[in-house]
């Protein structure tokens, strides 16, 4: 177990550089586009290059069932700690899709998910808000061991 | 390219419109051969796609547009197959494009296309059971989720339960419930 | 790249007018969250019947109310029991907004309501009754339109010469 200054460390890190990479599926992968070109500091500066580097992963679109575990094979190769930001209503929860015979109703019936972001599609501020919710959580873990 | 040099070019075929498409029926064991005569002698040589259509009693009819780029005209083929020998010629050798969009139809469907290379599913996940695009084919969320809109007005949950009132059944679950 | 492009990219790049330091200036009809009046609710269910994400959860019971005269029929009401809308599900479609025949659904801009847990996204009737603060506007009659029904009815009712009920 690592000694609490060096779990402050890193939880302080990690807040501030979260890398994010995203699953880009369907049409929310645009709105995550148009948030990372933004300029937006959150963003701009964040985005990992090549998955293997990524704290955050977006899953922006809809995951059907052959794509399914793909994305999980994508989540297990990152390194500890990951996140994942579900984004739009059809990685929430299936969305408009939710009675498909080839829709996984839900991304988080394969990966674990820390913030969901509602939306068809979200805006890309919706985005923004859901990178500073999940900051804010790590803020609160932090707080919680400190 | 008029409905009229259609039916020439083809054989005995009936035409008609729809929107600024020609539309021929042909019986199914001329499927191959009109299809071979619309992109040679009417150079309709673009294969814009290839589907299926589950017509219940009446079988399963196969439709397929094709387009001329010199004339800037379109004309969908259509042939008609039996429920309990759903199967027709393969295009793949008229047309290479024809070949994804068979297996497509195959596999939701349950089409066979005789002569086809390879009629291996393409986009359903492996181990998928059954036809979906089949009327038959239920759709298992609208049966297992309760449908929020079966209630009437003023009537709560376990009202709606308990209730031997003939139920409102919500789109696309059938009587039965299960097939 | 000319002084215009330049400026483009230096105030893009800045962080000033981002989210979160500045909000985005959002169109007149833009689709964030549902509000919900419950005053005008009376439990017709069309939106939960039209929903096709299924995502709209009611329930009601009846009550009773006084007849109205002498010669009145005792009457009855339904009463929200709760109304929650799933915006996991939600495609923001607007069917349970324009369906409504008694306006009790409106649509509010609002879109920073992310959540850390799925069932967060599923809006109870208080919190949709919040949305209501921050639905705009309605757009400004136009004023060469023939009178709404709802005012000449009114104005009538006040002179006296509405027709008896």
């Amino acid at each position: 177990m690592d000694p609490q200054p060096v779990r402050f460390v890193l939880q302080w890190g990690r807040r501030y550089t979260l890398t994010v990479a995203n699953v880009g599926l369907a049409c929310c992968a645009i709105e995550f586009v148009a948030a990372s070109m933004s300029g937006s500091p959150l963003l701009h500066r964040s985005l990992a290059a090549g998955t293997g580097t990524a704290d955050l992963l977006v899953i922006s679109g809809t995951v059907t069932d052959k794509m399914a575990p793909a994305v999980r094979r994508l989540y297990d190769s990152l390194p500890d700690p990951k996140f994942v930001l579900s984004f739009g209503a059809c990685s929430n929860s299936g969305g408009p899709y939710w009675d498909s015979y080839s829709v996984t109703k839900g991304v988080d019936q394969i990966v674990p998910v820390d913030v969901y972001v509602p939306g068809c599609p979200p805006r890309p501020e919706a985005l923004l808000h859901g990178v500073l919710t999940l900051a804010a959580r790590l803020d609160a873990v932090q707080d919680i061991d400190a | 390219m008029t409905p009229d040099e259609v039916v020439a070019a083809l054989g005995a075929v009936q035409a008609s419109m729809s929107y600024d498409d020609i539309v021929v029926d042909v019986p199914r064991e001329q499927w191959a051969t009109a299809v071979t005569a619309a992109r040679d002698d009417l150079h309709l040589t673009f294969f814009d796609f290839l589907t299926g259509v589950d017509l219940l009693d009446d079988g399963f009819e196969v439709v397929v547009r094709l387009w001329s780029l010199s004339g800037r005209a379109g004309l969908q083929l259509r042939t008609r197959c039996p429920r309990a020998d759903p199967t027709v010629s393969s295009l793949s050798g008229i047309f290479a494009g024809a070949d994804w969009h068979e297996r497509q139809a195959a596999e939701l469907f349950g089409l066979g296309f005789v002569g086809h290379p390879r009629l291996d599913p393409l986009l359903l996940p492996p181990g998928f059971e059954g036809h979906p695009l089949r009327k038959e084919f239920v759709l298992t969320a609208r049966v297992e989720k309760v449908w929020p809109g079966g209630k009437e007005p003023g009537e709560s949950a376990v009202e709606a339960a308990g209730s031997r009132r003939r139920k409102h059944l919500p789109l696309g679950v059938p009587p039965t419930g299960r097939p | 790249m000319n002084a215009d492009e330049q400026d483009l990219v230096l105030r893009t790049a800045s962080g000033e007018g981002h989210y979160p330091d500045a909000e985005p200036e959002l169109p007149p009809r833009a689709r964030g969250a549902i509000g919900l009046i419950e005053e005008n609710c009376t439990v017709c269910m069309l939106c939960a019947r039209e929903c096709p994400d299924w995502c709209l959860y009611i329930d009601s019971h009846k009550e009773p109310l006084p007849p109205l005269g002498p010669q009145g029929r005792p009457r009855v009401r339904n009463v929200l029991d709760r109304f929650a809308i799933d915006f996991s599900l939600c495609m923001y479609c607007g069917i349970c907004i324009e369906v409504c025949p008694f306006d009790a659904l409106f649509w509010t801009p609002e879109f920073a309501y992310a959540g850390l847990a799925a069932t967060d996204l599923v809006h109870e009737r208080d919190l949709l009754g919040e949305w209501m603060a921050s639905v705009p506007e309605p757009p400004a009659l136009d004023p060469a339109a023939a009178p709404a029904p709802e005012a000449t009815d009114a104005a009538a009712t006040e002179r006296g010469t509405a027709p008896p009920r």
